[in-house]
């Protein structure tokens, strides 16, 4: 990858957009569970955590891309090798995950329903299936719909 | 069924392009021998070629190639073969040359003498080969065929080309004027066909789209000159993945597609590729193509978007700009394709494109002297022309060999893998690698914050350029920066770089230690022939930078990995464009000694703008542009994306905007290999 900065916020937003916002609405429904706002129109369950987990995740991304582009800079290639997009992809999980454990989140309901081991098993279950598909995108897929990113250091638009 | 008579070109591999040396006629049915004595009817005398080397075996029903067992072998294209049918797409190589099979639908027209009797002497291209001419290479060659005593006016295209802007209608009405189309490409070569590919799946129909040149195999040049270096079908170039000159949207890349064909066959060593995308270039070595793999992708892709009927064969002479908006382009089709003795042609295109390339190898000037001063003597080469015989010589002779590699490239390291292979069959090869000046471990070149890598005094990179020149950082920094900024970048991130390959650093180890790989540093100050005990060999006075004493060099041969020239004044045609309408020229970069075409971030010519009709320009003419990459193949392709996007917003016939819904019904059908 050959990211610019802009082209980093940009590529960080059309994923959650379009892969983990669908993923994580499909998932708030099959985790649901009894305590949660009800989606009345439809009258499924439908828990807002794993929103607030995926935002978190976006913010804590844009937030250390800066860091990316400045180690970026001392790069000859100026890239960013796909295995370094993966470690820091779970780094960056792990910050939420720390961050939710210290209390990012307390403000949205009582800390002893979300400090709870298996709403940590589906944290890590639900960024596996947003982390998943964004990364295979990033290697080719978005490049089929938009030709130009590429060349554009991650950015979207045309030339 | 065949046509008689059959006509086959023979052409010769030398200095620069192909050379054409006769044309022979096969009369009638029957088996023609081809070999170095005179028994045979075609004969072929050089050492290279056996005495009875292959038969050209001609039935009703087609023509087959079968070898006599010489000793260089027989080859269709770069297959070796023993006996096989021959179509004639590709040419039947013996040695340094190679026989075409002349388009069998135009043969009926031609005004070709055909000769009497099966013999090979005479011909048609006698005058091209024997004319002296003052430029022995390049283009110009040609431009002399044509009514060498008329005055330079009188002759084609001159004598239509009067003006800066030439009547359209007028050259409709001359016996020249061969169609006009909306989208002409001058080249033919990968250039060309990228950007006709860039076009076709934006929407333009084949009809519209013009490309000229001179093989309709976008890439032979491009195969000659790996050919040359050492770089057969099975290895591997110095190309990423996802650069796939065959798929505009690079992917799916070669590394997934060559895990994908090893998994099919339950290979999953295969699965080794995506890893190494997957880590490069800082866990794992770069991926690289395998150069065969990269021609029959563009081999299907071209079938695909119908190139052959885009194609058209000829030389371009000239290009003008005409009164209607329009760019007249004057050429030279071959002698199968006159029409009524004339071989002239001009076609009209409402949109140009100029891809003309490398016009010509470059010899440094000792190289240059030594060659001119014993012609007889096959011992100095050009890495990128055949020099097959230092590898045939040295293997077969065993005993003491010193081959001398000029040159810190590519090129040259895989000149010195190759001649590493050539020591198992003869020890006693020496390697004596000539560079300009040593480089020391922190003596890389620096950009910005970041510094090259250097190894055994020679920087390291995976491609040509840094990676964020083709679409990254860097990319965005030259585009936006001024001339005189983007020099300066281009002195900074230039230079001459290898891979980083693990192969190659243990060979470089390897001989070092056992003392058969020498690197010396400076320049030789004069190439002498001499006698010695072990015959003549070349002596060679190495003058260091400082004050070190001169060092005598003895070599038996010398390969120049320096490289080409990108000077495109060596290009008659592009000479007379620059002079014509005055071009601005971009600074000079990379040892050239002028620079490329000044062109826009969209790849236009501005000064070539002609009222509605636009000219662009792409690949190494444009060399020092907006930029850096221009040679390589995704470098061609972001100048063809850039360009083919700039005329969807001039709102050009056909050309869509490619949003993400085109461009992914264009993807299904690249992948279903559907035409666009």
């Amino acid at each position: 990858m050959l990211p610019t900065m802009k082209g980093r916020w940009l590529t960080r937003i059309l994923l959650f957009l379009w892969i983990g916002v669908p993923i994580t609405f499909i998932f708030s429904l099959m985790v649901a569970g009894p305590r949660s706002p009800v989606l009345p129109f439809v009258g499924w369950h439908y828990d807002i955590l794993p929103f607030q987990i995926l935002s978190l995740l976006l913010l804590v991304g844009l937030v250390l891309d800066p860091v990316y582009i400045y180690a970026q800079q001392f790069r000859w290639e100026r890239d960013w090798p796909f295995a370094f997009q993966f470690f820091f992809s779970i780094v960056e999980f792990v910050i939420v995950l720390a961050l939710v454990w210290w209390g990012a989140l307390d403000f949205t309901r009582p800390p002893l329903d979300l400090h709870t081991p298996e709403n940590y098993v589906i944290f890590v279950i639900h960024f596996a299936c947003v982390f998943i598909p964004s990364f295979i995108a990033v290697l080719g897929f978005v490049q089929i719909f938009m030709i130009r990113w590429r060349f554009k250091g991650g950015e979207w638009g045309r030339m | 069924m065949i046509r008689f008579p059959i006509l086959l070109d023979i052409y010769q591999r030398g200095e620069g392009p192909l050379k054409r040396v006769e044309r022979i006629s096969l009369p009638e049915v029957g088996d023609y021998a081809i070999g170095r004595s005179s028994e045979n009817q075609i004969v072929l005398d050089t050492p290279e070629v056996s005495k009875r080397h292959a038969m050209l075996v001609v039935r009703e029903d087609g023509i087959a190639v079968s070898d006599r067992g010489s000793t260089n072998r027989t080859f269709i294209g770069d297959i070796e073969v023993d006996t096989s049918p021959w179509d004639g797409a590709l040419p039947v190589r013996i040695a340094q040359f190679e026989i075409h099979l002349v388009a069998q639908s135009a043969a009926g027209e031609t005004r070709v003498n055909v000769p009497q009797d099966n013999a090979t002497r005479a011909l048609a291209a006698g005058p091209a080969a024997s004319a002296p001419t003052p430029a022995p290479r390049g283009q110009s060659i040609e431009v002399a065929l044509n009514a060498p005593d008329a005055p330079d006016e009188m002759r084609f295209p001159r004598n239509i080309f009067k003006s800066e802007i030439v009547s359209a209608s007028d050259l409709k009405t001359s016996e020249y004027f061969a169609g006009e189309c909306t989208y002409l490409s001058v080249g033919a070569g990968l250039g060309s066909f990228v950007w006709a590919d860039h076009l076709r799946i934006f929407g333009v129909s084949k009809g519209d789209i013009r490309a000229i040149g001179d093989d309709v195999i976008p890439y032979a040049n491009y195969q000659r000159l790996c050919r040359n270096s050492q770089i057969p079908p099975h290895e591997r170039l110095r190309s990423n993945a996802i650069s796939t000159p065959d798929n505009i949207w690079g992917f799916p890349g070669y590394a997934s597609r060559e895990t994908w064909k090893e998994l099919k066959e339950f290979r999953f060593t295969g699965l080794k590729h995506i890893l190494q995308v997957f880590g490069e270039a800082s866990l794992a070595q770069s991926f690289t193509p395998r150069s065969g793999e990269v021609f029959k992708s563009i081999d299907s892709e071209t079938q695909r978007i119908g190139w052959r009927e885009m194609f058209v064969s000829g030389r371009v002479l000239g290009i003008r700009k005409t009164n209607d908006e329009r760019y007249a382009v004057a050429y030279r089709v071959p002698e199968d394709q006159a029409r009524g003795g004339v071989r002239e042609r001009v076609m009209i295109g409402k949109f140009l494109h100029i891809a003309t390339g490398y016009p010509a190898t470059r010899f440094t000037d000792d190289l240059q002297a030594f060659k001119a001063r014993f012609p007889e003597e096959a011992r100095v080469f050009n890495a990128y022309e055949n020099h097959e015989i230092v590898y045939r010589t040295v293997e077969s002779k065993p005993g003491p060999t010193t081959v001398v590699v000029r040159g810190r490239g590519i090129v040259a390291s895989r000149i010195i893998q190759r001649l590493f292979e050539a020591r198992k069959k003869n020890s006693g090869i020496t390697i004596v690698h000539q560079m300009r000046n040593p480089i020391g471990k922190n003596e890389g070149y620096r950009y910005k914050r970041a510094q090259r890598y250097v190894y055994n005094h020679i920087e390291n990179q995976a491609f040509n350029w840094p990676k964020a020149c083709w679409g990254g950082q860097i990319l965005r920094e030259v585009e936006r920066a001024t001339p005189e900024e983007r020099a300066k970048i281009y002195e900074q991130i230039g230079g001459t770089t290898t891979a980083d390959r693990r192969d190659w650093r243990n060979i470089i180890q390897l001989g070092i230690g056992d003392g058969w790989y020498k690197p010396v540093f400076g320049h030789f100050e004069t190439l002498e022939l001499v006698k010695t005990d072990q015959g003549a060999k070349i002596q060679m006075k190495l003058k260091a930078r400082d004050s070190q004493p001169v060092v005598d060099v003895l070599a038996d041969f010398v390969v120049d990995c320096t490289g080409l020239i990108g000077d495109i004044t060596h290009s008659p045609c592009l000479r007379d464009l620059v002079e014509t309408y005055k071009l601005p020229r971009n600074p000079a970069i990379s040892g050239a000694k002028t620079g490329g075409i000044s062109v826009t971030p969209d790849y236009e010519i501005p000064t070539l703008r002609n009222g509605s009709g636009r000219a662009y320009a792409a690949g190494q003419i444009t060399l020092g542009g907006p930029q850096p990459a221009v040679d390589s193949f995704l470098g061609l392709q972001y100048a063809a994306l850039r360009s083919v996007d700039h005329l969807a917003i001039l709102g050009a016939p056909s050309v869509s905007l490619f949003g993400p819904l085109r461009s992914f019904s264009q993807w299904i059908k690249w992948c279903t290999n559907t035409a666009p």
